[in-house]
């Protein structure tokens, strides 16, 4: 029994190793990283460079600005979208739920550069978007030159990606309420806009939450879009998000303890805005 | 108050017809089992009546209206799943109101109807909790509680008590009983299980794979069953079946001669109608409490006894006959000695055709 326990320790261990270096590591370093000035060539113990800067700093204010603005628009208008997808895709009058379920999936398959640049093209001054406005009378709209715009590019770049990924989450969830309980409520008289409103919702709830929350985790993070879609969270700073202004202290301007602060903030505020969602969403009695 | 009449039903899904045309008047205030082995449509035309499936053919009616294209909700009828169907994620006391308060009744009304169905059910103090934090039995409790709810006028069951453990279904059963009592509205009530339909059916209609094969009252349809799949599906254990050919018959009777059995055993029953050809097939059916001592009956058997149940009042002998036809016989506990082999006569026989139609 040892000596088999002692085998499985063996295989183990070069993931493990590979775990502690790469991954457990890490964290512990950047935690210890985000108090010292790297600024310097000897790096010394000095908070103020980066938690202090942290309070002080208006690019980092605009990143985080930005991020906040992106998830309170971004998720909400997502979820939404989602669970009335996946009700459309639980309806028993669907022909070919199949295909459909690989189309709403496919787009978090597609590359994120592929992707990237589908955008690029679309919302380009020339593009099909302002192509199909000025088609149909209205004003083109300079979707990657205005910081409004571009973030409402952004937004809806996001939502096309993930909202699919989300719809097939919701969709199990509902189709894990039994039938029965939608024939009682028939028979009772509930209107089906009623069943949806007062049965559907509430019973999706957890599954919603967790959408909710992986969305979060996930736009907390935000990188690729901005980085790509908008070249570098342009047009100015209008759309850099935390992430990106991770990586430009990080990887532009080598300054890891203040990129490490962020790095601990990002991870924080994800946790935080999660236990709020699921304090928000909690089971009363 | 009303009635219910199915007039050559029909229920296809797609091009699979699973109900045949099937008709049948129930009367107000009865209360009518549908019983049948699983798969045989009884929920199928349960929910036919409920509305929750279209009618293909045919009409349904309900208080002399055909409803076939009323909605559920308007038909005045109520229904309690086996499942339970309650909603989850409400308390009971919400459970029982939501139909009515979705469909903005009367506030003070609501309060007691859910004060006089919690009366009725003794669910009183569970009024508060969810689904999930009661038993079986409760949960089945507050299903025919929101049922009660609508003071409907027809009550439908779809094997309310199936889930239930045995002697909480013979507990339910007996309320059930009193509810209907209590109520005096007309209930259609659907079950595989005999024993619930003979205990509680004013009449019971016998399905089998999407036809009735016969209506009658529980004593009816066990003392004169119409065919072989009646008799043997009403009354446990099961009644006996023995083959047997037609020896010689006349406008009064018919003798028949048993298949497998240790010497030439021969049987008459006398009969109104025709007898069938000298030759034919047909098959004995004796019920287990029909076998009496030897020499007291129409014709005695020599049997091998293979197991023997003691249930205390009565026993069942497991038997079979040399030509390995299995039969049950039910004696008083004294009256079964320890033998490997015994005689025993029928003192009662029914009789069926090759198709399994009752001859008599
Ligand atoms: N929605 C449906 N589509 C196709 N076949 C069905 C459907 N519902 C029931 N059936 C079939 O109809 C038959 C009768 O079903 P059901 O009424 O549920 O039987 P029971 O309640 O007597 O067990 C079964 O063979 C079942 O497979
Ligand atoms: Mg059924």
């Amino acid at each position: 029994m040892r000596q088999r326990t002692q085998t499985a320790y063996a295989f183990l261990t070069p993931y493990l190793l590979i775990f502690l270096a790469f991954w457990i590591w890490p964290i512990i370093n950047s935690f210890w990283l985000s108090f010292l000035n790297t600024r310097s060539a000897n790096w010394t113990f000095n908070p103020r460079m980066t938690w202090g800067r942290l309070l002080v700093d208006p690019a980092f204010a605009n990143a985080l600005q930005n991020t906040l603005v992106i998830l309170v628009i971004q998720v909400p208008i997502m979820i939404a979208l989602a669970t009335v997808l996946a009700t459309l895709l639980n309806s028993p009058a669907l022909k070919v739920r199949g295909l459909f379920r690989f189309a709403f999936f496919a787009p978090v398959v597609v590359g994120e550069v592929a992707y990237a640049a589908m955008f690029r093209l679309l919302f380009n001054e020339f593009g099909i978007i302002n192509k199909m406005l000025a088609g149909i009378g209205l004003t083109t709209i300079p979707w990657l030159s205005d910081p409004n715009a571009a973030m409402a590019v952004i937004i809806i770049a996001l939502t096309w990606r993930w909202a699919g990924y989300n719809a097939i989450i919701i969709l199990a969830g509902l189709q894990s309420i039994p039938e029965d309980v939608y024939e009682a409520a028939t028979l009772d008289g509930v209107s089906k806009v009623r069943q949806f409103f007062f049965m559907t919702l509430p019973l999706l709830k957890p599954v919603i939450l967790l959408c909710v929350v992986l969305s979060v985790i996930g736009t907390m993070q935000l990188f690729s879009e901005p980085f790509l879609i908008t070249n570098r969270g342009g047009p100015g700073q209008a759309t850099e998000t935390l992430g990106l202004f991770l990586y430009r202290q990080g990887f532009n301007a080598f300054n890891f303890g203040y990129a490490s602060a962020v790095a601990y903030t990002i991870a924080a505020l994800a946790i935080a805005i999660s236990l709020l969602n699921l304090w928000l969403g909690r089971e009363r009695e | 108050m009303a009635g219910v009449t199915l007039s050559k039903v029909v229920k296809r899904f797609g091009s699979y017809e699973i109900i045949h045309g099937a008709s049948l008047e129930v009367a107000d205030g009865e209360f009518v089992v549908f019983v049948g082995p699983s798969g045989c449509g009884k929920s199928t035309l349960l929910r036919m009546i409920a509305g929750l499936e279209s009618v293909t053919e045919g009409d349904v009616s309900i208080g002399g209206r055909v409803v076939n294209d009323v909605e559920p909700a308007e038909r005045g009828v109520a229904m309690v799943f086996q499942s339970y169907a309650l909603y989850p994620h409400m308390t009971v006391e919400q459970n029982l109101s939501f139909g009515l308060r979705m469909t903005g009744h009367d506030k003070a009304d609501i309060a007691r109807r859910v004060e006089r169905t919690a009366g009725i059910l003794r669910i009183a103090e569970l009024l508060k909790r969810k689904p999930r934090q009661l038993s079986g039995g409760q949960r089945q409790r507050v299903a025919i509680g929101r049922a009660i709810m609508r003071e409907p006028q027809l009550f439908l069951f779809d094997e309310p008590l199936s889930n239930l453990d045995a002697e909480l279904r013979v507990q339910m059963r007996v309320e059930l009983a009193r509810l209907h009592k209590e109520l005096g509205v007309t209930m259609i009530y659907v079950t595989h299980d005999q024993t619930e339909a003979m205990t509680l059916a004013d009449r019971i209609v016998v399905l089998r794979d999407g036809t009735i094969e016969q209506v009658g009252r529980p004593l009816d349809l066990y003392n004169d069953p119409d065919n072989q799949f009646v008799a043997g599906f009403v009354g446990s254990p099961k009644m006996n079946f023995i083959p047997a050919l037609v020896v010689e018959g006349d406008g009064r009777g018919v003798t028949v001669e048993l298949a497998g059995q240790e010497r030439t055993t021969r049987l008459t029953q006398p009969l109104a109608g025709p007898a069938p050809e000298p030759g034919s097939r047909v098959v004995v059916g004796v019920r287990p409490e029909h076998f009496g001592d030897a020499g007291k009956g129409d014709a005695d058997l020599l049997v091998n006894v293979d197991i023997v149940e003691h249930l205390g009042g009565t026993s069942f002998i497991y038997a079979s006959t040399a030509g390995d036809y299995g039969l049950v016989i039910q004696r008083d506990a004294d009256g079964v000695a320890d033998a490997a082999e015994i005689t025993v006569s029928i003192r009662k026989s029914y009789l069926f055709d090759e198709n399994g139609k009752r001859l008599r």
